[in-house]
This record gives C-alpha cells, structure tokens and sequence, in this order.
C-alpha cells in the first residue's frame, strides 16, 4: 500500500479500513465541529469527516487525523494493524536514508491554486475557522498545518506547526516558540532589523507533510516529508512571495510576520490536557492572499486530554529522535519510548547498565537537545524492563529509584509556557525544570549478592517448569490466557 | 444592539464610566463572529446605560458573571499604517 500524497487519499483510504467515519448532517464550526473531534479523540474512535459546515456551503473537516497508531499506520502507507514498534521501526528506517528532494510543478497542476483571493478580498472568514473549545480566546486556523518559511541567511526552509488564531479577517496572531526554528529565525534576524518575514501557511497537508512539520528532525522538512512517503513531494510558488507549498494543500494563506504589530493570542486548549499558558502578544501573521481547493477540507487538530494527535505523534516522533540521538553518541541505549499519556511529557529510556552515571548522562543530552524544552521527565530503565509495558515500567520506578541518590533535578532549563505545573513566572519566561528518574541498579553493587532478584514467573522459574505450567493452563481449569 | 466579548485577568480591569481601552471580539451571529477590534470605550454595570453589551472572559476562558453595557466610541488602530 502506497502512502497517501494527500489528505484526500487519507481521508478515502481511513473511511475504507473503518478508520474514519462521513459525517453528512450539518454540523455548525462554532464548537459543535471541535466536540466531535474531541470525543473522538477520547474514545480513540475514527476520525470525523464532516461534509457540511453550517455557513459555509462546498468546505468540510478532517478531524483527529492523526490520533490514533492505526491512521499513523496508514498514512505510512502500512497495514493499519502493524503495532507501534512496527511503525517505529519503519519510521527510523525510511528517516535515516537518503534525503528526497521536492520538486516544483507549475501553477497549472497545483490543486492548491483552483481559487485565489488577493487583495479587497482577502478575508479568513470566507473560510470555515473553527471554535474549536467553548472559552478559546479565538477561532483557530492553524490546528493541523504547516508554517512555511525560508531562513533569511542560511536560505533552508522551515515547515512548523504553530498554531495560529484568526484575530480579524486579514490577521492571526500565533505561537512561536523561541526555541523553535522559527522563533529563533525572529530573534536572531527579523526583530532586531524590524523587517517583515514571509510566511505561507498550509492546511489540509499530507499526513506525512504534516509529521514532517511537527518532527523534531534536523531535516528540511520538505526532503522528510519525501523521504517517509518514498517520493518527492509536489511544491507550487506562491502568488505573492518566493517561497514554495505543498500542490497538493487544501488551503494555502500567503504573508508576512510582523515584527512591530503585536495582537492578543489565547488561551487555547493545549497538549497538556489544559488550557495553561495565558493569553499574550505572540507572533503576529498578516495575510495577503488565500488559495484553496474546490471544496476544500479543513483540518482540526483538537488538543486536550489523552489521546490526540499532539501527544500521540509528538510521543512518537519525540522519542524517536532521541533514540537516533542517544544512539549517534554511542549510549548503550536498547529503546526509547515516550507513552502518549504523558502527554510528551516523560522519556522512558531503555539501557544496558555497563557504567556509572549513565542516566544522568542519557538525561543531559536529552534534556540538552533540541527536543528537550518539550518534556521534563526522562526515566532511565534497564535493557531486561519492556519500555512500552506501563506495569513494568512503573515496577521498576517504585522499586529501583533511590529516593535521595536516584534523582536527579535541573533548574532553569528551557521550557515552554504550557506546562501545568509551572508557576506564572515561569510560564510567562518560558523557563523549565527537569528530573532524571534513574531506575537502574548502581553499578558498583555486587551483582549476585546486592542486586535484588525479580520475582516473576518468567525470571525465577525453571524453563521447563514455566512451558510445563503454561500447556497444562487450561488443564488445570483456566480459560485460556489471550 | 451588538454583543461584544472581553478577556481580562481580573473584571477590576474594567473600569466604568471612563474612556477606557480594550480588545474586544463580535458575538454577532455570522461569519464574522469572535472577530476582534481594539476600541476605545465607554462600560457601565447598569445594562441599560448603553445599547451595545459586553460580556466578559476571564484568564483561562472562564466566563464570568459580570455584565456590561458598552459604547464604542471608535477604533483604534495599532497596525503601523505601512502594512494597511
Ligand atoms: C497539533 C500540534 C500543535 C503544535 N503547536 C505548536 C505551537 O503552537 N507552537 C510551537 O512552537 N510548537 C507547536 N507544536 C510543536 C511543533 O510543531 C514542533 O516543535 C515542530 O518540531 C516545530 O518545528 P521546529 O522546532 O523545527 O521549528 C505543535 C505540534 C502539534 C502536533
């Protein structure tokens, strides 16, 4: 099965296996749209596409794309069935090949390009924002998208996903973290010079355009997005600045970042599964032109509680690129894995335990890296703890993790204004604090006369006795064990 | 009459009576709707001071139980006049 090079492919492909239901009665885009999606997400149910939007005849909504590992394995073009490891596997191996390079098409062959509205014209509310939760400070446009720029110096492109809300009909105001390559192109270039940066925001992608542009990868995210979908992806010229979106887009807003017009952003229900970080001046998004498809889809990304698409795909992809990280740097580590309802919050690490220290060292380099504002917690395990088994995980927690000599706190770290726990300061300043749980046993302790001995049926039973006690199961009046 | 819409951290913000400034958004039905302005204004508890209403948000999407009515008495524009 081939991966879908568009939403619409998506969108067939998840309504055949079952993974996406038609939604034909209207549904209104002021909270009635973003409720969907929401239950959907906390049911894991398939995604709602929503054909009719109340005011808005010929436009419709694909919800949750991304919220479950069973359309993460179909939009990799896998068997919906494959298990996370699978797709983990799959992901790790398409991503350390050869970068695929874009290609350009003509206007003419761009989907993206079959209405154009410049000028008088432009206006966001032609387009059917959604409200996506009762008490957001606006209408979001930018929930499931890309923001494309162009480094002014380096000239590599950038596609982020930085959510982005309607503040009047030609402005947006959005969040862009400092630490993120966009927020640092602003500090670093656009601020100081007070210019305006161009800017091109695409909805309705891909899925793996949109993966790519919410992958913590060092890749252009153009080139990722080729390579996870095996060939290049198709890019178009903007109408009114030089820089190139997905042909294959719904709806394309063209413009420019202001850096010396601020208007409010927020609150927004956000990852964490709260609304935390508070209402601000934030980036601010002028629009001068809008191209979209003939009845084009829009995508809602509805973030809250476990499990949407910005846990469970920033799980994946965040403990994956740590993975190659931890790797690229020789640790001994047998497997990362981040569970999405942590909400991206907690890195359990698994590691052969051949020297001292080393799960202060997997927690600095971790904490360290470019992923690292976006979570605070990595848990260090040792290679025989199966990371993706929550039971096992928390076992080894409970009992391995020395209460003064196995954790480790970091202060003053970069964080982000979104984390629950943070007080107003720190929210406001974007600063984090950070633990290493180190569940390993110390290295300098006597293997056979320390270390304590797991007491399971796997680990203590002769082999012979555990197959023994296993075929006789149901012999001995069991059901069967699944 | 139009219905308006206000986020503060604390209702105290919004004092009555005075010419005071605020970013509010349109709850008028239409595809307009949560559309925002930055105005100068005028805000009384006495809802039938003013034709216009407001309502009020706190710092986390709370709706608050305050009421006001409102008279905008006009627009002010913080886009510096070169991207208009
Ligand atoms: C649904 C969703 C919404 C996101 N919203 C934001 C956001 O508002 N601001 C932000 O800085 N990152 C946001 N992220 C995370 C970024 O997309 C992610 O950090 C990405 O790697 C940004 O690229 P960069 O760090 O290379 O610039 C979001 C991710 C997802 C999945």
């Amino acid at each position: 099965m081939a991966a879908p090079r568009s939403n619409r492919e998506f969108i067939e492909a998840c309504v055949k296996s079952g993974d996406a239901v038609r939604i034909k009665q209207e549904v209104d885009w002021e909270n009635e749209a973003g409720a969907i999606v929401r239950r959907a997400c906390e049911l894991a149910a398939p995604a709602p596409f929503m054909e009719k939007i109340k005011d808005y005849p010929g436009f419709s909504y694909f919800g949750a794309p991304l919220s479950t590992y069973r359309r993460m394995a179909i939009s990799m073009g896998m068997d919906p069935a494959s298990s996370l490891p699978e797709i983990g596997k799959e992901y790790v191996k398409r991503t350390n090949g050869e970068p695929v390079a874009p290609v350009l098409v003509d206007r003419k062959d761009a989907p993206c390009k079959e209405n154009i509205l410049k000028g008088a014209d432009v206006d966001l509310c032609k387009l059917p924002v959604p409200l996506v939760h009762e008490g957001d400070g606006g209408r979001y446009v930018g929930t499931w998208h890309a923001v494309v720029t162009k480094h002014p110096v380096r000239g590599d492109v950038n596609w982020g996903m930085y959510r982005q809300m309607m503040f009047d009909s030609r402005t947006m105001s959005g969040a862009v973290f400092p630490f993120s390559d966009l927020g640092k192109a602003l500090t670093d270039y656009y601020l100081p010079r007070g210019e305006t940066c161009p800017f091109a925001t695409a909805i309705g992608l891909s899925p793996l355009a949109a993966m790519a542009a919410c992958a913590p990868s060092p890749i252009p995210e153009p080139e990722l997005t080729g390579m996870l979908a095996g060939e290049p992806v198709r890019l178009v010229k903007c109408e009114t600045n030089d820089l190139e979106v997905p042909a294959d887009a719904e709806i394309i807003l063209e413009g420019e970042i202001c850096p010396d017009y601020k208007v409010e952003e927020g609150p927004f229900g956000e990852y964490t599964g709260y609304r935390t970080s508070p209402r601000d001046f934030r980036v601010t998004f002028r629009v001068n032109c809008i191209t979209y498809r003939n009845n084009a889809t829009m995508t809602i990304s509805n973030m809250g509680v476990p499990q949407d698409e910005g846990q469970l795909l920033r799980s994946f992809s965040l403990g994956l690129e740590l993975e190659k990280l931890l790797k690229s740097q020789g640790i001994p580590v047998t497997g990362v894995y981040m569970h999405p309802r942590s909400t991206h919050h907690m890195m359990i690490v698994g590691v052969k335990p051949t020297y001292s220290g080393v799960a202060q060292q997997i927690g600095q380099l971790a904490f360290g890296s470019k992923l690292g504002p976006w979570f605070h917690m990595v848990m260090v395990v040792d290679d025989k703890t199966d990371i993706y088994n929550w039971d096992e995980v928390y076992h080894a927690f409970c009992t391995r993790c020395h209460p003064a000599n196995g954790i480790h706190i970091y202060r003053n770290s970069p964080g982000t204004p979104l984390y629950p726990f943070a007080t107003p300061h720190e929210r406001k300043y974007s600063i984090g604090s950070k633990v290493v749980f180190d569940c390993l046993w110390p290295v300098d302790w006597d293997p056979v006369n320390d270390v304590p001995t797991v007491v399971s049926f796997k680990n203590v039973y002769p082999k012979e006795v555990q197959e023994k006690v296993m075929n006789n199961w149901t012999a001995y009046g069991y059901p069967p064990v699944k | 009459m139009n219905q308006w819409e206000v986020y503060v951290n604390d209702v105290k913000e919004l004092a009555e009576d005075a010419e005071i400034e605020l970013t509010i958004r349109t709850l008028n039905p239409g595809i307009h709707k949560f559309t925002y302005k930055r105005v100068r204004a005028q805000l009384s508890s006495d809802l039938k001071k003013h034709a216009d209403q407001l309502q009020v948000r706190l710092g986390r999407g709370q709706l608050s139980p305050s009421r006001f009515s409102i008279k905008v008495l006009g627009e002010i524009q913080r886009m510096p006049a070169k991207y208009l």
